[in-house]
């Protein structure tokens, strides 16, 4: 893949714009073959989604009495991977941090397609997915009607919203930039990026309701994204069962979210920066701010879950304990520690200054991050179903190679979605870095882009 | 007296929010701007009144939650549902989904605002723009009588304005 113009120390305005959309340049052979690749495995779970359908839930190792497994995993674990695009574009775009600029595109994009595969799983999991829309109120001749009282209704309600609001979000902030594409661009491409930039101009009227509509969608996503994943945690939270019934569901499912999510833009942005020769936009300063939320969150992560084996002892329910004993011994026991080392221990590394600019370091301990997180969320769904309130019930779960495989496509589908974006829209916000240019160029005379 | 149009470019926001300083303190208000950012250094120089798009977003807050509350109440007295003698309409639950749909509708009428408000898509190219307004240069606009058009050049020229250009036409 052709590199990105290099931009100099003292970056100017045409440099960032230069070196942004130096990234749009056609794409080569190995970037279609990749494309080809993702696809190819989207299609093939896709294809098992379909036997799925016509064959019913049979297919997959969902039994009584577990009947939530990996589907509703890898919803969590998709809702909670969104969550950093809105922590980074929204949050602390309110706090107005300097760091976020050149990162937020590619977040607030992760969030976007995190969010379109979440919405997948639930589906999916349906069995009977045409009934969907039964999630939702309508008018009926028969008066059926939702019952509101069920986390399951909140969670409709509070994903679609979701996704909306970030696509909007997205949306404009993108409209600015793209107008500069549409510039610098020709043939079809111009074409499209004119239609897609809506005649933006860039005029003082237009910057005007921009700045103050922005703001106030940064300040609507900030407690949306709060919500989204205490309504998710709900889903548990809210049933009686061992293992889900805790009342620090909300705040350690949003803190777990924001702190995946964060590893995952790492993972992503890290090789990214290299194929796409964007180093310099994409500074050390950056990951290094990106790894002290990370290691912020592990800690927050790692106080939850001292904090839920504590309230299990100290409640003193024998029924709770043992799910709790089940869960560090039992069959499955190697995965809640496998499950520890990944989002406890391993992102203590990121106290050293070295490692936090060390950008293989660094790629290895998000790539651990996700793969616990995921764990995590696993261990909590059906881990605790398999061991319910009556011992004659429990029973173990084996995913079958539908599950396995659609899961696997899941990840496939969102590393596609996310690497035709990288090449066909601009990655990395042009508007925003030049607005923040001042602190890109202390960045770059640190000399932080050397030490990588 | 025939009414012309004079351009000037700025390599920097706080020059063309000087220039905008002195052009108003010249009483000539017939004027407008583009950048490749958003500049408050600009904004404030312009001196107009906040967005109205907050309002708008705001009615969409409202209509959300009222939305919520119809939605909620309206179709547990369609179905009544009696779970565990709870109480048909729980307001702890129904807060769930009068906040999502305040967010959803502030939003979608914030964004709707936007584009009424700013005239996008537009069809047209605002006069006087210019591809490296987009890039790296802050562009000025200015109306005025032909008879004022030395004095304002000079204005921009004492602002640090690169190049300064007298169009015949008055840009509008």
């Amino acid at each position: 893949m052709a590199a990105a113009p290099k931009i100099p120390l003292d970056p100017s305005f045409s440099d960032i714009d230069r070196s942004v959309l130096g990234i749009l340049r056609a794409p080569g052979l190995l970037y279609w073959a990749w494309i080809g690749f993702c696809f190819t495995l989207v299609g093939i779970a896709a294809a098992l989604w379909a036997r799925q359908i016509y064959s019913g839930m049979g297919v997959t190792g969902l039994r009584q009495p577990v009947m939530w497994a990996i589907y509703i995993t890898n919803f969590v674990f998709w809702v909670g991977i969104a969550h950093s695009g809105t922590l980074i574009s929204a949050i602390l775009f309110l706090f107005r941090t300097k760091w976020r600029t050149a990162v937020y595109r590619a977040a607030e994009t992760m969030t976007i397609f995190a969010v379109a595969t979440a919405g997948l799983f639930p589906l999916i999991h349906l069995g009977r997915v045409w009934f969907f829309y039964w999630l939702l109120p309508y008018p009926n001749e028969r008066y059926l009607q939702p019952d509101f009282r069920s986390p399951l209704v909140w969670d409709a309600f509070a994903v679609s919203t979701y996704l909306m609001v970030s696509a909007l979000f997205w949306t404009m902030g993108l409209i600015p930039d793209i107008a500069n594409a549409r510039e610098a661009a020709s043939g079809w491409r111009k074409k499209i990026f004119t239609v897609l930039a809506m005649g933006w101009q860039g005029t003082d009227r237009q910057w005007r309701h921009f700045s103050m509509v922005y703001l106030l969608m940064a300040g609507l996503a900030t407690p949306l994204v709060v919500s989204v994943h205490s309504v998710v945690s709900w889903d548990f939270a809210m049933a009686i069962n061992p293992g889900w019934h805790s009342t620090i569901f909300a705040p350690y499912f949003v803190a777990g979210a924001i702190f995946s999510g964060v590893a995952m833009v790492m993972t992503l942005l890290i090789p990214m920066r290299k194929l796409l020769g964007i180093e310099d936009l994409l500074t050390p300063w950056h990951f290094d701010n990106l790894a002290k939320v990370v290691l912020l969150t592990s800690l927050v992560v790692s106080y939850a879950y001292i904090t839920e084996s504590f309230m299990s002892w100290y409640a003193g329910d024998p029924i709770e304990q043992t799910m709790f004993h089940m869960r560090y011994f039992g069959p499955w026991g190697w995965m809640y520690w496998v499950m520890v080392l990944c989002n406890c221990v391993i992102p203590l590394l990121l106290f050293s200054p070295r490692i936090r600019v060390n950008m293989m370091a660094l790629w290895i301990i998000t790539i651990f991050v996700n793969i616990g997180m995921w764990l995590e969320r696993f261990v909590i769904i059906a881990g605790s179903l398999t061991a319910n309130f009556e011992p004659s019930q429990w029973a173990g779960y084996r995913p079958s190679i539908t599950e396995i495989m659609i899961t696997v496509g899941s990840f496939a589908w969102f590393v596609g979605l996310f690497s035709l974006f990288v090449k066909f829209l601009p990655i990395v916000s042009m508007t925003e870095l030049k607005e923040g240019i001042v602190w890109l160029r202390k960045a770059l005379r640190k000399g932080y882009a050397n030490a990588a | 007296m025939s009414t012309i149009s004079i351009i000037s470019a700025f390599a920097d926001d706080a020059d063309c929010a000087r220039a905008i300083d002195a052009l108003r303190e010249e009483q000539i208000r017939d004027f407008n701007t583009f950048s490749p950012i958003p500049s408050h250094k600009i904004e404030h120089a312009i001196g107009r009144s906040r967005s109205p798009t907050r309002w708008v977003s705001l009615t969409g807050g409202i209509t959300g939650v009222l939305t919520g509350l119809a939605v909620t109440i309206g179709t547990t007295y369609e179905w009544r549902l009696n779970a565990g003698g709870k109480p048909l309409v729980s307001w702890p639950p129904f807060i769930i989904i009068c906040f999502e749909l305040m967010i959803l509708l502030g939003g979608i009428f914030g964004f709707a605002a936007f584009m009424l408000f700013s005239g996008v898509p537009a069809t047209v190219t605002a006069p006087g723009y210019n591809p490296r307004f987009g890039e790296d240069r802050f562009g000025l606009i200015v109306r005025c009588d032909e008879a004022e058009a030395g004095r304002i050049e000079s204005i921009l020229k004492e602002s640090n304005a690169e190049e300064v250009v007298r169009e015949e036409a008055p840009l509008r």
